[in-house]
């Protein structure tokens, strides 16, 4: 066999064995993609592979769509009320793959139906529902809760508006545990989305807060949305 | 110098060769475009769907979160059942919907176009809603606005009035009748009877004021641009100085007048609040509609305006 033969075969076999490679690895992935969708949320959220693969596909999308508000390290953003999607801590549903989901898919406040807009927190300062000192007294109610620094006159008024004047408990919760059925955040845990100094809170309280995070069906497919929905998922349940 | 460009250069009928080939290329992908088959219907339902209705697909989270909604079960504790029943009612839905698209109803129905507009004009007011406004915000608005936060005033008057020269056969020169209505408005000021005055002067009553208390604007429409302007300064009780116009000279008799009176901000500032945002909605939707209409094609029919 002449060294032209050989040549020629020689490259032909590696021609192959690169189709060959190629075709694999996109079978493989077209595998992925089909399961990743064709699974229950939680069983996804249980196969290795699954969530390897969908965060392989999801960090560019989260780079791409998601980073701007939510932080590129996801940590969120005070400025803009973009809540950490590293903790366990989760305004709507407790945080499972499927609410996530649910949230990608028509967001809050969007303008859809399906969206998450349940409720408002009301600008009690700013509609006069509330004095300031008040809020100021509502305020050092919560850093009690919280095991902050606290001055007790003010708190016992505090928890007092808590209940009556402000209403506070028909959302927070008398305990002030919050309700996840339509976004009420747990005031015990510390875990604050728009800063948690006490201006911010009083902040928070005096104009209100109306949120609003844009549903992605439509502009993102089916599987990135449900590779997004399992790498937020992946992260906040690893940390 | 290359091959290639030496080719290009000195061989001219080999340089037809590259053009060539670039045209039988892109016939070849044209009538492969025209002669391939149209995608083939899917016969399966693909994964995240739960039902094809027409290739069209019902989701499967929007499913589990219906049958959710519908039994107050989470999805695992529903029965197969309840879960054939919710995806019936959704296929049914799903027909209905698609059965109005082909009816046209946006075209021909007004209660969808209705909804339909609500809906675009909802998802364009959301972002805008979010935004919470200071409070300089709001009392600037409140400010620029403050029409919408006043009370109108009222007034009970009397509008006396003294014709003079031609009108009505009225023989009074005009120096004379302001000398007498001069003199009246002193008698008026005295605590003379307003029947007393009218008689001795040869007043009538306008006709121009309403019996009782009007609100302002009416009594604008009524006595006229020029004295409205003096009743507005007038207090209770207070008698104006003669006021010429075109039917003669006239005294305004102010018997009650309630001011208009601008709300307080503190007093005022939740509805100063509703206002901004439904201001800032609006301005959102009309820009939405400026922006659609600049990307849009309307033509008008002749003689017709828009």
């Amino acid at each position: 066999m002449g060294t032209k033969w050989k040549w020629g075969l020689s490259s032909g076999t590696a021609v192959l064995i690169g189709v060959v490679i190629l075709a694999q690895s996109h079978w493989r992935a077209e595998r992925l993609q089909n399961r990743l969708l064709e699974l229950a949320p939680e069983a996804v959220a249980a196969d290795l592979s699954l969530v390897r693969y969908a965060s392989n596909q999801a960090r560019p999308l989260f780079a791409m769509h998601c980073a701007a508000c939510h932080g590129a390290d996801m940590r969120g953003n005070p400025a803009l009320g973009a809540p950490n999607l590293t903790d366990d801590v989760w305004l709507y549903g407790d945080g499972s793959l499927y609410d996530i989901e649910r949230t990608l898919l028509y967001g809050i406040r969007s303008g859809a139906d399906n969206a998450h807009n349940e409720a408002d927190m009301p600008a009690f300062g700013l509609r006069g529902i509330l004095t300031e000192s008040q809020i100021r007294a509502v305020v050092q109610y919560l850093l009690q809760l919280n095991g902050r620094p606290y001055d007790v006159q003010a708190a016992n008024e505090g928890r007092a508006v808590y209940i009556g004047a402000g209403n506070c408990a028909d959302c927070h919760g008398p305990d002030a545990r919050g309700n996840n059925d339509y976004g009420a955040p747990d005031l015990t845990r510390n875990v604050w989305n728009s800063g948690a100094d006490p201006q911010a809170l009083y902040r928070a309280i005096y104009s209100g807060q109306h949120r609003i995070m844009p549903g992605w069906r439509g502009t993102l497919t089916l599987e990135q949305i449900r590779a997004l929905a399992t790498y937020v998922y992946t992260v906040s349940h690893s940390t | 110098m290359t091959r290639v460009v030496r080719i290009f250069l000195y061989r001219p009928q080999r340089a037809l060769m590259l053009p060539a080939l670039a045209v039988f290329v892109g016939l070849l992908v044209a009538g492969f475009g025209l002669l391939r088959p149209a995608p083939r219907p899917l016969l399966v339902v693909p994964p995240g769907y739960v039902a094809l209705i027409n290739q069209k697909g019902i989701l499967l989270s929007d499913f589990r979160s219906q049958v959710e909604t519908e039994t107050s079960k989470s999805f695992a504790d529903a029965t197969p059942t309840e879960r054939a029943r919710v995806l019936r009612e959704m296929i049914n839905e799903e027909l209905l919907v698609q059965r109005g698209m082909v009816l046209d109803l946006p075209e021909t129905t007004t209660e969808v176009r209705s909804n339909m507009a609500i809906g675009v004009n909802t998802q364009v007011a959301a972002p805008v809603l979010a935004y919470e406004p200071t409070d300089a915000e709001l009392r600037a608005f409140y400010d620029k606005t403050r029409d919408k936060y006043t009370a109108p005033g009222a007034m009970t008057l009397q509008d006396l009035v003294l014709h003079v020269g031609g009108y009505q056969n009225a023989d009074q020169s005009l120096s004379q009748a302001l000398a007498d209505a001069a003199e009246a408005v002193y008698q008026l000021r005295s605590g003379a009877a307003v029947d007393y005055v009218m008689v001795h002067f040869g007043f009538m009553r306008s006709g121009r004021a309403a019996d009782g208390e009007e609100l302002d604007f009416a009594v604008k429409l009524h006595l006229g641009d020029k004295l409205y302007q003096v009743a507005t300064t007038l207090h209770d009780g207070e008698v104006s100085e003669p006021v010429l116009d075109w039917d003669g000279v006239h005294i305004l008799l102010m018997q009650r007048h309630q001011f208009p009176k601008v709300a307080d901000f503190t007093a005022v500032r939740d509805r100063v609040y509703l206002d901004f945002r439904t201001a800032a909605t609006n301005r959102a939707t009309e820009e939405n509609l400026k922006l659609l209409r600049s990307q849009a094609d309307i033509l008008v029919a002749p003689g017709q305006s828009q």
